[in-house]
């Protein structure tokens, strides 16, 4: 895959587990909760207005995130159900499957979520989604015109993960 | 204590042996301090030729310390004192010390006598940047070209610089120019030295 | 899948894209003029380049995170260990040790044994209250921040106000859990 300039990213991408246009969605959180980034590729269906639907996902992974922790069999650090933890604390899930859909979640210590729907099928997108992570650092947090906290209008950023996603699922 | 040893003291500056110039730092790290530079800048104006002046006066301080060092450092204080020598002296000498290669290219403008161009495919401070539509033809150049000013200017070669977008055919991303009009008074000098 | 291992700062050094440091010295230094003429008091200016670092540290938390491959950082002393041995290796190529840790493991320092802001400076007389370096304690103190960590960073010692050497308190407050933001009835 070529980026633009030759700026190189690394690491660099890892391989596709798979080809085709199987992404339905994809979200990027801050650690306060603001949607900096939705994007949609194929979505038929919408129930929602846009801030419902970011608060309503934002709310699934805080609540999955904190009873998964809690039922952790291994773990003694995993502290009381409704006790808020600090990123990067206790055990952490990083995907579920239903018959419909595939939800992948990278969740990293400053609080950065990313979220990708895809088909049910999908392999292990950790290292993808590590990917994702590493452009976000690149073409956003880097950029000297991004204001930390406000939704992404980075063209960089939009066409290179546009790029990779259609790569990947 | 600790750390002592590490770090010799010197009463005074000038004491110390001149770096050679050699030590780096990451890319990020210089990315992060200008992001902050131009976020800075943009609470201290409210339109785009404002910010671009004052990043511009930012690279000219920069510029002017770097003709210093390296007339010292690499030409027994000698200064150029030839339009093509100082332009050239910018384009390679001074664009390998701060951003580690020669310039893309230097050229002479088509149109007007005292002007200059140099271009480079991805300008530095332009690696990370997507400008918002909202701030149009907005260019970080500008600390470059303040850079190249406070170069030229030192070096008694005042001159206008500006830096440009320039839509580039079969690429995506447009390459910079640094646009440089050489005050009368330098090509009156230059016509004088034949 | 096991988690990759964290890098060390060296490695990650030697392989990320490096910019002579001048440029980096010489942009700090007009930064810092710029500074001294909008804002004329030194107290206040010290106080801007506080808030730039800590504009800084908020970004770069996530290049830290993303190259390191840290991925987690819930204990304190861990955390100071890093910054140190990784955090300014792999952004200023320099090294820093931790020392001083208080008895309660919340309060230590960072010592620099090189400092790339601050060649060619020497603070003039009309200067003498400048914290030239502080842009330094706002990185270290808004990165630790997204960690959930909130923090004081002070200055010990300061090589350009006649100290012996580069020394950074870095005091935990508190550590802030996650939050769910939203209200209910929002």
């Amino acid at each position: 895959m070529q980026f633009f300039g030759g700026s190189e990213i690394s690491p660099s991408p890892p391989v596709p587990t798979a080809t085709g246009n199987n992404a339905h969605m994809m979200y990027v959180f801050n650690r306060n909760g603001v949607c900096l980034l939705y994007r949609e590729w194929n979505r038929p269906l919408h129930t929602l207005n846009p801030q419902q639907d970011h608060k309503l996902m934002f709310g699934l992974l805080f609540s999955l995130k904190s009873l998964t922790a809690k039922m952790d069999p291994t773990s003694a650090d995993k502290g009381n159900l409704g006790v808020p933890q600090l990123p990067g604390q206790g055990c952490s899930f990083h995907s579920f499957r239903t018959n419909t859909y595939k939800l992948s979640f990278m969740e990293t210590p400053s609080g950065i979520k990313i979220i990708l729907v895809t088909h049910p099928r999908t392999g292990d997108l950790r290292e993808p989604l590590k990917y994702i992570y590493n452009l976000y650092v690149e073409y956003v947090a880097k950029n000297p015109l991004y204001t930390p906290g406000t939704s992404i209008r980075c063209e960089l950023f939009n066409t290179a993960l546009d790029q990779y996603v259609r790569s990947i699922a | 204590m600790i750390g002592v040893g590490k770090i010799k003291q010197y009463s005074n500056v000038l004491d110390k042996p001149l770096s050679k110039g050699k030590q780096e730092v990451s890319l990020s790290a210089f990315a992060f301090l200008f992001s902050e530079l131009v976020q800075y800048n943009q609470t201290q104006v409210d339109n785009i030729a404002e910010l671009e002046r004052r990043l511009e006066d930012a690279g000219y301080a920069v510029g002017a310390r770097v003709l210093e060092l390296l007339c010292h450092r690499d030409k027994g204080n000698r200064r150029e004192t030839r339009l093509l020598g100082i332009l050239s002296f910018v384009h390679s000498t001074v664009w390998k010390v701060l951003f580690g290669k020669v310039a893309d290219s230097l050229e002479k403008g088509t149109e007007h006598e005292d002007e200059y161009m140099i271009s480079e495919k991805e300008l530095l401070v332009n690696k990370f940047i997507s400008t918002p539509k909202d701030m149009g033809t907005f260019n970080c150049g500008a600390f470059v070209a303040g850079i190249v000013r406070g170069v030229l200017d030192s070096a008694g070669f005042p001159a206008v610089v500006t830096a440009h977008f320039v839509p580039m055919e079969g690429q995506q991303r447009p390459r910079t120019t640094i646009l440089i009009k050489f005050a009368e008074e330098v090509l009156q000098r230059e016509a004088r030295l034949g | 899948m096991a988690p990759a291992a964290p890098r060390s700062g060296d490695a990650i050094f030697a392989s990320v894209e490096r910019v002579n440091a001048e440029l980096f010295t010489l942009t700090y230094g007009a930064i810092v003029r710029q500074l001294l003429t909008d804002l004329e008091e030194v107290e206040e200016v010290n106080k801007q380049l506080d808030q730039m670092g800590y504009n800084i540290g908020i970004r770069l938390i996530d290049e830290f995170l993303a190259k390191s491959n840290v991925s987690r950082c819930v204990d304190f002393k861990e955390t100071a260990e890093v910054i140190a041995k990784v955090g300014f290796k792999m952004f200023l190529g320099v090294t820093a040790s931790v020392t001083n840790w208080d008895a309660d493991g919340t309060c230590c320092s960072i010592v620099l044994e090189d400092n790339p802001l601050v060649d060619f400076v020497e603070l003039p007389d009309t200067c003498q209250g400048l914290y030239y370096c502080n842009i330094l304690s706002g990185v270290i103190r808004g990165a630790l921040e997204m960690v959930s960590m909130k923090t004081e960073v002070t200055w010990i010692r300061d090589v350009l106000r006649g100290d012996d050497a580069y020394e950074l308190q870095v005091k935990l407050l508190k550590q802030v859990p996650e939050e769910y933001p939203y209200k209910d009835d929002e």
